[in-house]
């Protein structure tokens, strides 16, 4: 909105608004999106939490799954909606709607968000953490949404340019490992499918997901903007995607919406941000990463949740299904630490380090070509 | 009923279901009515209804394989053919009224009445027969359908709320009862005086598991010769791999001396088949058969007590269900065939030993003789047909009087399948940590015996996971007489294919299952040399789940081992085993079994492990050793524990408010007993 509002200021009386140029700044929105970000979700999570106390949206008790102390049930979840809200309301206000790039990363988070949420609402409703929205349900929708984003990819709308519709690249590498539009749509399925749900299981404990999610998509932010620039990405020998630069705006409102939420969040956490978080995040991190054609970095960038999903998936589906015995000590991966002996806030404080560790890593092979 | 002209049969696949048919048929009585028999070809009523003079048409039906079973496309496509020709039948026949008495032919023929009947394009009324206590899926879906649904036993009525009604199992030639004076002249041996006949038999056929049992029990009852005698009908069979006659003298030969032999004699004989089973049920104080409906309906009518030994593993247990309501009744008891490890394969048989002993003490009382003969015949409706008839012909189709009297005591009698059954005992294991008892949640000791063979059955199942479930229930159910089963299962050690092993995969009888079989010993509380090399085994599993718990069993039987030093210096080998729960459990352990000699140092030397968890337990192992007095110089622990690390990766939280508002809860818990109380 000010974008819009600024540039009609500047075009009417040019002299009075004249340091409204500012909005024409990537970086002075984004810093502008940040601030509203953090502002907002500060004020307005502990009404929230009051509200969803009142309502009765609180951590359920699940039947499996690690014995968590009962002390941990009762904590109110949705906290994402908190999230996706503040990033909604700063984008609306200093972001350029018209970004095909930031419509697609928004739309993700929404879509996902709201299957969150209805899982969440329909746990507190049953008061139990095991009959949400079914996994198949959720999976189908993810699906679905996945379907949809591959054809818009493949189509004359994508925000992408044209040639580079079907090249996948990875990191350290200049050139494309390969340019077919059939290989690279099943990969793009995939990879939103996996990654929209592997926040999902790093959320288990307090502050554990935010703040990597934070790193990934503040680096992400940075490349969009490096991306973005057509004298950056050639200096970085990277492609030039024209306009990706608004998803910068996005990822600083979300780090500051990350940030605010990590202020209630932190253990003890007054607030969990639930499924509708983690999904909402998952989702818009996978779009954000394809849009961006940085699939493959992903690995090294969020390396944590693609070690958390993998874990649990392997343990649960190889081992614990199939044949009958445990393939690592615990999974997901932060089980694993605590059964070790490792008390919660350290895991998480650990987990950060590792995380702000390959974030750096990632920055790194911008580089490291 | 001379009025009604056409009567549809249906109802095949065994005699079990054909004959009932025909039995209910023979209520019809009017000389011009016309009767049709709707069949499967190649099952026993091919060739049993023509030979009673009744015309028999075919149509297509199958068994109903379960629900994600590859035949489950031909079953349903079967249905959808067998559903059209029974369409055309019904509208060519325009039978008066449908008689169903099970197997899967009826599914067609009912799918196609109710057809006609919702669309109003017959008036027929359908009526159904279940023979046995739990009726198959088939037959309960089908039963709404009918007008009226026919139970043999009262238990069955629960399925059938709205429309069933007991009436027992329809015989067309009711046994006859004879005297006792007069069945002795027509039998072809000697029965002296003063002994109490009993009579073994398994089908028509003959049933292996119970001819050798009885051969093996002979030698326990041979004490017992001059009061008893066994008639022995040893069946029919004749096929490969069992001729019953052939089987059962070479057994006795190879079991018996010529001289025991000669004294068996006296008490025993034996014979492949009965052909007037009346006159040995008229002088007989005692049965043992299996559990057909049709047997234990003759047993009934004869009022005689029985000894059942169910068939198992039969589609829908129905053997054993049936058995299970009479034994409710009190009027018979039940010897469950027992799974047993034989030459390192799990079989089910018989024990003659517990035969023998089961038919001694059954024997003994002639009291409960008695009573069970007189509960026996108070069991099954000897009417049948009767009533049956009384019903059919009946203006209204609904009679709810009958059921409600009855469905007062069916709460109790449908127990929890085995998964709930797990759930159940497991919170009351955890509520009651130390006085757990399985009967407070099973009662009936009965019932437990039957969850127990259940449970044992599970064993044999080719899904790791039913067999992990097994083993879980037996230790909750308290089965130690299946402590050998459950060894067998451990020593199996039969590997995996390949890819399997590739990724991660050691036997068949995969981790879980050989971890939660040291769970389950532990809660069995027994112990025995074999568990001992259970034990030890356990202790070099490649799983390391499993030599955890095998090093927690340890800790818990310490004082019961044989040879605690082969323990302690195995133990003492898995302190420094790569998986920390092997580590963890083993230090306790070998606090348990150890000495100041031998365990100490050991333990002692740990004081600077990585992990807090580990520097833990080896204090928790030392404190083991002190409790039991195993410490000789308290000096040496003072001095080297305090080199113990203690600063520790982690801690338990303490909420505050959460603990004010427990125990205010408690309070106002406790005030609300007292004014119950008062």
């Amino acid at each position: 909105m000010i974008y819009f509002l600024g540039r009609l200021l500047q075009q009417k009386w040019p002299e009075l608004f004249s340091f409204l140029r500012l909005v024409d700044y990537l970086s002075a929105r984004a810093f502008g999106a940040a601030l509203t970000a953090i502002m907002l979700t500060l004020l307005v999570t502990p009404i929230f939490i009051r509200f969803l106390h009142r309502r009765g949206y609180v951590d359920q008790w699940r039947s499996i799954g690690i014995a968590s102390p009962p002390e941990k049930a009762g904590t109110p979840v949705m906290g994402g909606v908190i999230i996706v809200g503040c990033v909604l309301v700063s984008c609306l206000l200093w972001c350029n709607l018209t970004n095909a790039y930031l419509m697609s990363v928004l739309s993700a988070m929404m879509f996902f968000g709201i299957i969150g949420m209805i899982d969440d609402i329909a746990k507190a409703q049953r008061k139990s953490g095991d009959h949400g929205l079914s996994e198949s349900s959720k999976l189908l929708l993810q699906a679905g949404f996945a379907v949809v984003f591959m054809l818009y990819l493949a189509s004359p709308f994508s925000p992408l340019p044209e040639a580079q519709a079907g090249t996948f690249y990875i990191p350290f590498y200049k050139a494309p490992l390969f340019d077919s539009i059939w290989f690279y749509l099943p990969i793009v399925f995939f990879f939103v499918i996996v990654v929209g749900n592997s926040v999902n299981i790093t959320d288990g404990l307090d502050g554990l997901a935010i703040v990597p999610s934070v790193f990934v998509i503040g680096v992400l932010g940075i490349f969009g903007y490096i991306l973005g620039r057509s004298d950056w990405a050639h200096f970085f020998l990277y492609p030039y995607f024209p306009n990706a630069g608004e998803l910068a705006v996005f990822s600083a409102a979300f780090i500051g919406a990350g940030i605010g939420f990590l202020w209630f969040n932190a253990y003890p956490a007054q607030v969990i941000m639930g499924d509708t978080g983690s999904l909402a995040i998952g989702g818009c991190m996978a779009v954000l990463s394809v849009v961006l054609k940085q699939e493959a970095l992903f690995l090294i960038l969020g390396g944590l949740f693609v070690a958390e999903a993998a874990s649990s998936q392997i343990q649960d589906k190889v081992g614990i299904r199939w044949l009958g015995r445990r393939i690592f000590l615990r999974a997901p991966l932060h089980h694993a630490m605590q059964h070790k002996g490792l008390a919660e806030t350290k895991v998480v404080v650990r987990l950060w380090i590792t995380a702000g560790i390959l974030a750096l890593i990632a920055l790194s092979t911008l580089k490291l070509r | 009923m001379q009025d009604i002209k056409r009567v549809l049969l249906t109802g095949g696949g065994t005699a079990g279901h054909v004959n009932p048919a025909l039995a209910i048929g023979s209520i019809f009585t009017g000389s011009k009515t016309r009767f049709l028999f709707v069949g499967t070809r190649g099952r026993v009523e091919e060739n049993v209804v023509p030979r009673e003079g009744i015309p028999i048409k075919f149509i297509r039906a199958s068994r109903y394989p379960g629900k994600y079973s590859p035949e489950t496309i031909k079953f349903l496509l079967h249905l959808l053919i067998g559903s059209f020709q029974s369409l055309f039948i019904l509208l060519r026949f325009r039978p008066e009224v449908i008689i169903g008495t099970g197997g899967y032919v009826a599914a067609p023929i009912t799918i196609a009445a109710a057809i006609l009947k919702n669309t109003r394009l017959s008036k027929a009324r359908i009526f159904m027969h279940e023979q046995n206590a739990v009726p198959g899926k088939l037959n309960r879906v089908m039963g709404r359908f009918a007008d009226k649904v026919f139970v043999t036993f009262p238990e069955t009525l629960s399925y059938f709320p709205e429309n069933g009604t007991l009436v027992g199992y329809p015989l067309r030639k009711t046994i006859s009862r004879i005297a006792r004076e007069d069945a002795l002249q027509k039998i072809d041996f000697q029965i002296p005086e003063g002994r109490k006949a009993v009579l073994v038999f398994g089908g028509s056929q003959g049933s292996r598991n119970i001819n050798r049992a009885l051969i093996d029990a002979l030698e326990y009852l041979l004490p017992y010769r001059d009061s008893l005698f066994i008639i022995h009908g040893v069946g029919l069979a004749d096929k490969r791999e069992y001729n019953a006659m052939e089987d059962t003298k070479t057994r006795l030969q190879q079991t018996y001396s010529r001289e025991q032999l000669r004294e068996i004699e006296t008490f025993y004989t034996h014979k492949p088949f009965f052909y007037h089973i009346e006159h040995i049920y008229a002088l007989c104080d005692l049965v043992v058969a299996r559990a057909g409906a049709g047997s234990l309906n003759e047993i009934s009518a004869m009022g005689l007590p029985a000894l059942i030994i169910p068939k198992s593993n039969l589609p829908g247990n129905h053997q054993v269900m049936n058995a299970r309501s009479m034994e409710r009744a009190g009027a018979v008891e039940i010897l469950y065939e027992q799974i047993t490890p034989i030459q390192n394969k799990l079989t089910e048989i018989i024990d003659g030993k517990i035969l023998a002993d089961r038919l001694l003490s059954i024997l003994q009382s002639d009291e409960k003789l008695k009573n069970m003969s007189h509960l026996s015949r108070s069991f099954f409706n000897q009417d049948a047909l009767i009533r049956i008839e009384k019903h059919i012909d009946a203006e209204r189709t609904i009679e709810p009087g009958n059921n409600l009297v009855l469905l007062g005591n069916m709460e109790d009698l449908r127990l929890p399948n085995d998964h709930s059954l797990l759930l159940r005992l497991e919170k009351e294991a955890e509520k009651h940590r130390h006085d757990y008892k399985p009967e407070r949640i099973v009662p009936r000791a009965q019932d437990l015996e039957y969850l127990k063979n259940r449970a044992c059955a599970l064993l044999l199942r080719p899904s790791w996971r039913y067999r992990n479930l097994g083993i879980k229930l037996l230790g909750l159910l308290g089965a130690k007489e299946k402590i050998p089963v459950i060894l067998e299962i451990l020593f199996e050690r039969k590997p995996v294919p390949w890819f399997k092993k590739l990724l991660g995969g050691d036997y068949e009888q995969v981790g879980f299952i050989r971890r939660n079989i040291f769970t389950t010993l532990i809660r069995l509380n027994e112990f025995s040399p074999e568990i001992e090399k259970a034990l030890l085994a356990g202790l070099s599993d490649p799983y390391y789940e499993v030599r955890a718990q095998a090093a927690h069993a340890v800790a818990v039987f310490g004082s019961r081992l044989a040879s605690p030093e082969t323990f302690v210096s195995e133990v003492k080998k898995l302190l420094s085993d790569p998986h920390v729960d092997v580590v963890l459990a083993s230090a306790e352990a070998l606090g348990q079994i150890g000495g100041e000699r031998d365990a100490l140092p050991a333990l002692l030397e740990m004081w600077d492990s990585r992990l807090w968890k580990v520097r833990a337990a080896v204090l928790r192992g030392i404190l083991h050793l002190v409790k039991r007095g195993a410490i000789s110089n308290p000096d040496i622990i003072e001095e080297q524990a305090a080199k113990f690390i203690l600063t520790s990766t982690d801690f338990r939280p303490h909420f505050e408010i959460k603990a004010v508002y427990r125990h205010l809860m408690e309070l106002v818990a406790a005030e609300k007993e007292k004014r119950i109380v008062r």
